[in-house]
């Protein structure tokens, strides 16, 4: 599937152009950089022409056509009815071809059997998180746009939940800002910079030293092989 | 609590027809020169019928609305379709000549109707999740014909005056069955629109991102949700008139009394928004020396309390 932004334009976002073509990428930038609105616009969430779907307008696509091939991970969860527990989340994302025995499966490996019956209003930011994840799976799109997967996580299920997305076998991009991530992924690169797109490449150019220098200047030190944050 | 609830609302239903100011003799009910069969086939029974379907209506709509909205205060009539029947017959009442009040039905069904449809005019220039826009938009149309409202009893005299009074109070004193038929079909159909859109009103009872990632069409299904609500509510305000508050407290008395998600408590907010307005009206019916007193006073009364009552008892069980 190619998706394709062309010069796409918004408050935040200034005349961004690219194309994703069954391939994996990370969506990196730093707070309020666009990365967001990038990928609700890339999903029909941000209504615009400049997004096409094998050559065909987004917005033109009908509903059930979007939700086969793409799908959104937010990094909050927003549930209206206090009385929807994440069992029935869950049960709303089985699409593409999932099955309830796969709801069980995905519940088990994230380690969440035990909040199935907690409405999603009482859930941690952790546990939300983990939910949304396994709705993404489950979901099972040609392609999960998921954002900040990690953010919330401690360092256990950071890890688990990264060994997850390496398996996951449908196309992903991930949005984030962990840098550690972006790297250990080792995938494509969209670097956005108050909402311009100032670098598309290979993780591997992106993590040369002096191009990532010229981006970060002292503030990040690579120490024992991880980026740490240089507080100075 | 759930099983006495029923069992009670049961015991309402089977006693309103037969409970008023005239006492019955069972035996009389099939013996057609009996004032008793008159009384209750044509009086009591389509009286029941008619409380029974609007307050299933106004109870189910509510229940959709604050849904759609995603506002625990809205009820079937914020969007000002009660206003819109109420200033339409109350132009009625006041420019039209006296032999003509039997057509106030159809004005209050043309006022309500109009409302409905300017209110869709609008939401089709709106984008899908907009409802804020729209409540506001409802919200305001309210307030214009409020005030209209008030140039028409400003033109009236003391009689039309209090003719419109009568009205906006509401009053379920139908006669025959051809009042009962319109209420009745419009709940069923509306019953029956949000049954068979259960799975889209459990998706947006999560979020509008996740129901439109999810492969909803949000702006067709509101659409859809609103126009039976508004025009199903619309019927009841032109036989009945605008009965407040059973769209307010129902859908929450109900969930609270469930603990379940809105999209399984579906039949529970029909049968007890209906029961509620029977057991309103054999209030009504019963406890003025005089004359009834105003249902939807009743309501208000009844209601008001009973919420308080429940929301206390919950948030002290629950923290």
């Amino acid at each position: 599937m190619k998706l394709s932004v062309d010069n796409l334009s918004t408050p935040f976002l200034k005349g961004i152009s690219f194309e994703v073509h069954d391939e994996n990428a990370v969506i990196l930038g730093s707070n309020g950089a666009g990365k967001t609105t990038l990928a609700k616009a890339l999903v029909g969430l941000y209504e615009t022409s400049s997004v096409l779907v094998e050559g065909e307008k987004l917005a033109s696509l009908g509903s059930g056509r979007r939700a086969q091939l793409l799908n959104f991970v937010p990094s909050g969860l927003d549930v209206f009815d206090e009385y929807i527990d994440a069992e029935a989340f869950l049960n709303l994302s089985l699409l593409n071809g999932s099955t309830p025995d796969d709801l069980e499966t995905v519940m088990a490996r994230l380690n969440i059997t035990g909040i199935r019956n907690t409405p999603c209003r009482c859930l941690s930011s952790g546990e939300s998180q983990l939910l949304l994840f396994a709705g993404g799976l489950l979901h099972n799109a040609r392609l999960t746009i998921f954002d900040e997967p990690t953010a919330n996580l401690d360092s256990d299920k950071k890890i688990k939940l990264f060994g997850m997305l390496k398996e996951h076998l449908g196309w992903k991009i991930i949005i984030t800002h962990d840098l550690n991530l972006a790297y250990r992924l080792g995938y494509r690169i969209l670097y956005l910079r108050e909402g311009e797109l100032v670098f598309d490449g290979s993780a591997t150019d992106f993590f040369e030293e002096s191009h990532f220098r010229s981006l970060f200047g002292e503030s990040i030190c690579w120490v024992g092989g991880h980026f740490v944050v240089n507080y100075g | 609590m759930k099983r006495l609830i029923f069992a009670l609302s049961l015991i309402i239903l089977a006693i309103a027809p037969f409970v008023g100011e005239t006492a019955m003799k069972l035996a009389n009910l099939f013996t057609p020169e009996a004032t008793e069969y008159l009384l209750f086939w044509e009086l009591r029974l389509p009286r029941v019928g008619v409380a029974f379907f609007t307050g299933a209506i106004l109870a189910l709509g509510g229940m959709v609305f604050q849904a759609v909205f995603r506002n625990a205060l809205t009820t079937p009539f914020t969007l000002g379709v009660s206003n819109g029947a109420t200033l339409a017959t109350a132009i009625g009442i006041v420019f039209l000549p006296a032999s003509l009040a039997a057509l106030s039905y159809f004005f209050s069904f043309v006022g309500a109707f109009s409302t409905v449809v300017v209110l869709f005019l609008f939401a089709r220039s709106l984008k899908a999740t907009q409802t804020h826009s729209l409540l506001l938009i409802g919200i305001a149309l309210s307030f214009f014909y409020s005030a209209t409202l008030m140039v028409i009893f400003y033109l009236s005299d003391l009689e039309q005056s209090y003719s419109i009074i009568r009205f906006t109070m509401g009053s379920l004193s139908v006669v025959g069955m051809e009042s009962l038929y319109p209420v009745a079909v419009a709940a069923l159909a509306l019953l029956w629109v949000v049954i068979r859109y259960r799975p889209e009103l459990k998706l947006l009872l999560t979020s509008y991102e996740n129901a439109f990632l999810k492969g909803i069409e949000i702006k067709k299904i509101n659409l859809i949700l609103l126009l039976a609500v508004s025009i199903s509510a619309g019927v009841c305000v032109s036989v009945v008139g605008p009965i407040g508050f059973v769209g307010l407290v129902i859908p929450h008395i109900v969930r609270l009394l469930y603990r379940r998600s809105s999209d399984a408590l579906i039949l529970p907010v029909f049968y007890y928004g209906g029961v509620f307005l029977v057991f309103c009206d054999l209030i009504a019916r019963n406890l003025g020396a005089v004359s009834e007193v105003p249902i939807g006073v009743v309501t208000s009364f009844i209601g008001g309390p009973f919420f308080i009552y429940i929301i206390l008892k919950q948030r002290g069980r629950h923290g």
